[in-house]
């Protein structure tokens, strides 16, 4: 026909989202919302709008290249993967196969990112793959986990309608997940109370029930204020504290110091507002928490993520509908890619890899020798790459030379490598340091799932085919992998794939490729006739009981001086996702927000004589960018905001890369920085 | 619409296709469909299912040129009680009914009345607040069925001078001027919009408004619209137009 209409899942934010690509005469021309998804509900952001608008760009990548001196060349298909199948061996050989690491994508399909992490574990031999959530919430991972058995939202998106209080922390949510944010807007609507806690005014805040600001880098302080008062007020739910979980007497210690005034000097947020969120909090029946990257992006990401754990749990808000501790993941597959084990420590489905049970498990399924030592995190690997331990890097789908911190950094340790292969769909900053660039099919061009951040596995589905010889990941993968002289990599489908997952991966085990095309499933989903789990820890913790951290504020790992008196802290907007490979090729994205820009409280900026749109040189220890001042009131004084979506004026050139000690996600959110007239 | 995947998907068949499982039950809005298809349709005739809305939005569409009439044939589709009671609706009943059978209209608007109430202070700050929620998805334009220039200057920056969101309220208010003698009531902007912006009820009052001082209500297939004609009376005379 004329024109299809192709269901498929959204390629941007993890809220996960269908609607239907149009297609006409093999091109996609636009997109229709789906009335009856039950995510979106037939609305869609202004990103999802115009999610076809990059899929047919002149810029895509079309055919393979390899370096040829300094040019990157065309090449054949055979030349470049055989290219890449001789340096991963020589370096492998030479310098044994830690040295090589593989960077797996949340862009990317589950089953593509099951194949990626099977590529480094058994046909390269190491543990050596990770991926961005490394940068977003490896810190929740690991914190809920240790709080509760389980490292994912314990709710579902749906649930915000319904809920009596949301308290967003951390989080811009209408601008970064829309649907989520509209969601949260109906629950005011029914009469909920809304708490925004953010250093900037952001749109929800200004709906909000109650906004606070506290300075960046305070969060500890403020949570356990909040629980301060729940316990000295008696608000709290001794139940479910005595019944459920472990460890309250140290933290009722703990948070004893942490008095609304004392608060108050650390995070500038006025005491009385603080005893305010806390009842409003403590008093509803049902209180989810949602938050992002504003709190996981830290130097003590992974304890502050366990402290609004601390908060729910006191609470008993843990295990029941419209409750729940509830992180909001960035990126259309970055849950899938943790489920399905591309991450240096786990196998897929959350399974260590330095459990010599689990490891025989998988060297059985597997037919192959598995290292038992865990691998490299994405940000100690481009510190390995530095000192000469990493040689080699195949990324697939990800551009660090934007999207890590202290860019600086990234790039010199991408020249010292021996050899960096990139898989992309655009010519990105980082392919074009690369000794061979693979052109991959994007998600309008492949079948298989994505996991959203709730949890549902959601389908992708082919709509039109790849451009030129652009080929999908996972064929990508599994070619490599043969040419490795691997077995095991013989799938003729992405629904082969999953099949494969659901057998390794007891979250996955009944989830597969026929069940969730009409079915919204979220996991655990252990076996074919289970429902899958709509709400985490129902009855108990996944671990039994839910453990209390005890955990003090400290200071962020840079702090202002005069030298660099303002507090940078970084973010998205609206309009544009990530390193905007994809939305900044999308022309009306580009025309809602054309150009990088550095947002500036107003008193700031008329102490500096700077005004709006003047162009302004913006430094850190690290490096300095040139930018458009917004001169606004949205933003406190003393801090000041870049996104990090544009190329030419890369807020990453001056972030730092002081990494969280558990998690090893690096402190995007703060930073200190001065500002001048360029 | 066909049940596809679990959804409920538009469908576009063309002679001979099998149909699958055909349904009615989801209020996709066809002309929105039917002009996203109709460009790379060069010949022959399209059948759409349509409801009294889509009648009229067609008409609209027709009447300037953008589809030819002569090649859309109507099936005509009679919403449910239960549709018109949640579209607000006050014009339900199809031309020819081929599907269903024709509801009652719904007379009065809550909403629409609840604002008339208001004095204009009130109305005004209920109307901001209601503006302060928008998101700038632009669902409001990308699923109506009468939006049909092919490039919306309202999202220019012109008229969306606030950097990113809200867009402002210039935004709505000329958007509504703007469909006053098109807007066909469909309420498909309402129900795209992720944030609850009553914006029928905002369509509505300017329809009103159209009809008191024109006489013409929008999706009238005969007659056109009284802002695309010229105006009427003696000519303006020296003197009567203040050169200041």
């Amino acid at each position: 026909m004329p024109a299809d209409f192709v269901l498929t899942t959204c390629p941007y934010c993890g809220t996960g989202c269908n609607f239907f690509l149009q297609v006409v005469d093999g091109r996609v021309v636009g997109v229709v919302p789906c009335k009856t998804d039950e995510t979106s509900g037939g609305s869609l952001c202004i990103k999802g709008y115009n999610a076809h608008a990059f899929v047919g760009h002149p810029d895509r990548l079309t055919e393979p290249m390899v370096r040829r001196g300094e040019q990157l060349a065309k090449a054949s298909w055979d030349e470049a993967l055989d290219r890449i199948v001789a340096e991963v061996k020589r370096i492998s050989s030479e310098h044994g196969p830690d040295s090589v690491m593989v960077l797996a994508s949340a862009k990317c399909t589950n089953e593509e990112n099951y194949l990626f992490q099977k590529l480094a574990r058994v046909a390269i031999g190491t543990n050596n793959v990770d991926h961005c959530a490394r940068l977003c919430h490896a810190s929740t991972v690991s914190g809920l986990l240790q709080s509760f058995g389980s490292g994912a939202m314990t709710n579902t998106i749906p649930e915000f309608e319904n809920a009596d209080c949301v308290l967003v922390t951390g989080s811009n949510t209408l601008e970064a997940h829309p649907l989520i944010g509209a969601r949260i807007l109906k629950a005011k609507e029914k009469c909920a109370k809304v708490i925004v806690v953010d250093p900037r005014e952001t749109p929800l805040s200004r709906i909000a029930t109650l906004s606070l600001c506290q300075t960046p880098g305070t969060d500890v302080a403020w949570v356990n204020g909040m629980i301060n008062v729940i316990v000295s007020e008696e608000l709290h739910d001794e139940e479910f504290v005595n019944g459920r979980t472990s460890g309250f007497d140290k933290l009722k210690e703990v948070v004893k110091k942490y008095t609304p005034d004392v608060v108050e000097e650390t995070t500038g947020i006025p005491a009385d507002d603080l005893v305010r969120a806390a009842r409003m909090y403590a008093e509803a029946d049902g209180a989810m928490i949602a938050y992002a990257m504003g709190i996981t992006q830290h130097s003590n990401g992974t304890n502050l993520v366990r402290t609004l754990a601390n908060l729910a749990m006191v609470t008993g808000n843990v295990g029941r509908e419209c409750t729940g501790v509830n992180p909001l993941r960035g990126q259309c597959n970055v849950q899938g890619a943790c489920d399905a084990g591309a991450l240096p420590n786990l196998y897929p489905g959350y399974q260590s890899v330095e459990d010599a049970d689990i490891k025989s498990k998988f060297e059985k399924a597997w037919g192959g020798e598995l290292s038992g030592a865990k691998g490299m995190t994405l940000t100690c690997a481009f510190n390995k790459a530095l000192t000469g331990e990493v040689k080699a890097m195949i990324v697939f789908g990800e551009n660090p030379m934007l999207s890590d911190p202290d860019i600086g950094h990234v790039e010199a340790a991408i020249q010292k490598l021996d050899f960096l292969a990139v898989v992309d769909i655009f010519p990105t900053e980082t392919a074009k340091l690369a000794d061979v660039v693979l052109p991959a099919a994007c998600y309008a061009e492949k079948d298989g799932t994505f996991t959203a951040t709730d949890r549902a596995i959601r389908v992708v589905r082919r709509a039109v085919d790849p451009p030129g010889e652009a080929r999908a990941d996972w064929q990508i993968a599994c070619e490599l992998a043969r040419r490795l002289g691997c077995q095991g990599f013989d799938f003729k489908s992405p629904a082969e794939v999953l099949a494969e997952i659901g057998a390794v991966a007891p979250l996955y085990g009944g989830i597969d490729r026929d069940r969730v095309d009409s079915e919204v499933v979220r996991w655990p989903c252990p076996s074919k006739n289970h429902a899958g789990t709509r709400v985490l820890h129902e009855g108990s913790f996944k671990m039994g009981r839910g453990a209390f951290a005890v955990v003090d504020h400290t200071p962020p790992a840079e702090e202002p001086s005069d030298d660099f008196p303002f507090v940078l802290t970084t973010g998205r907007n609206l309009f544009h996702f990530h390193t905007g490979t994809m939305t900044r090729r999308s022309a009306k994205l580009q025309r809602e927000s054309p150009e990088p820009y550095v947002e500036i409280n107003a008193e700031d900026a008329e102490r500096l004589g700077i005004a709006d749109g003047a162009s302004v040189r913006v430094t850190s220890r690290r490096g300095a960018i040139t930018v458009v001042a917004r001169v606004t009131r949205w933003i406190d004084k003393g801090t000041i905001f870049i996104p990090f979506h544009y190329a030419e004026g890369a807020a990453n050139r001056l972030t730092n890369n002081a990494l969280d000690p558990i998690a090893q996600i690096p402190e995007f959110k703060v930073c200190a920085a001065s500002l001048e007239h360029a | 619409m066909r049940t596809e995947h679990g959804n409920v998907a538009p469908v576009l068949l063309a002679k001979g296709d099998g149909p699958g499982e055909l349904r009615a039950d989801v209020p996709y809005q066809m002309a929105m469909i039917l002009s996203r298809v109709y460009p790379h349709v060069p010949e022959g005739r399209i059948a759409v299912v349509a409801r009294r809305c889509d009648e009229k939005a067609i008409a609209e569409l027709s009447k300037r040129d953008i589809v030819d009439r002569d090649r859309i044939a109507l099936i005509g589709l009679a919403c449910t009680k239960e549709q018109v009671a949640e579209c607000r609706c006050r014009d339900p009943c199809p031309e020819t009914v081929d599907l269903g059978e024709c509801s009652d209209p719904v007379v009065e608007d809550p909403v629409v009345e609840k604002v008339r109430s208001m004095p204009p202070e009130a109305r005004l700050a209920f109307w901001t607040d209601q503006f302060r929620k928008c998101n700038k998805c632009y669902g409001c334009t990308v699923n109506c069925p009468v939006c049909f220039c092919d490039d919306c200057l309202l999202e220019d920056k012109t008229f969306t001078v606030e950097k990113g969101i809200p867009p402002g309220m210039a935004f709505h208010v000329i958007r509504s001027m703007h469909l006053a003698d098109k807007c066909v009531e469909c309420g498909e902007c309402e129900r795209s919009c992720p944030v609850d912006i009553p914006l029928l009820a905002l369509r509505k009052m300017a329809n009103d408004d159209m009809k008191e001082l024109f006489g013409y209500t929008a999706g009238d297939a005969d007659r056109k619209s009284p802002l695309l004609t010229t105006l009427e009376g003696d000519p303006i005379k020296e003197g009567d137009v203040d050169a200041c």
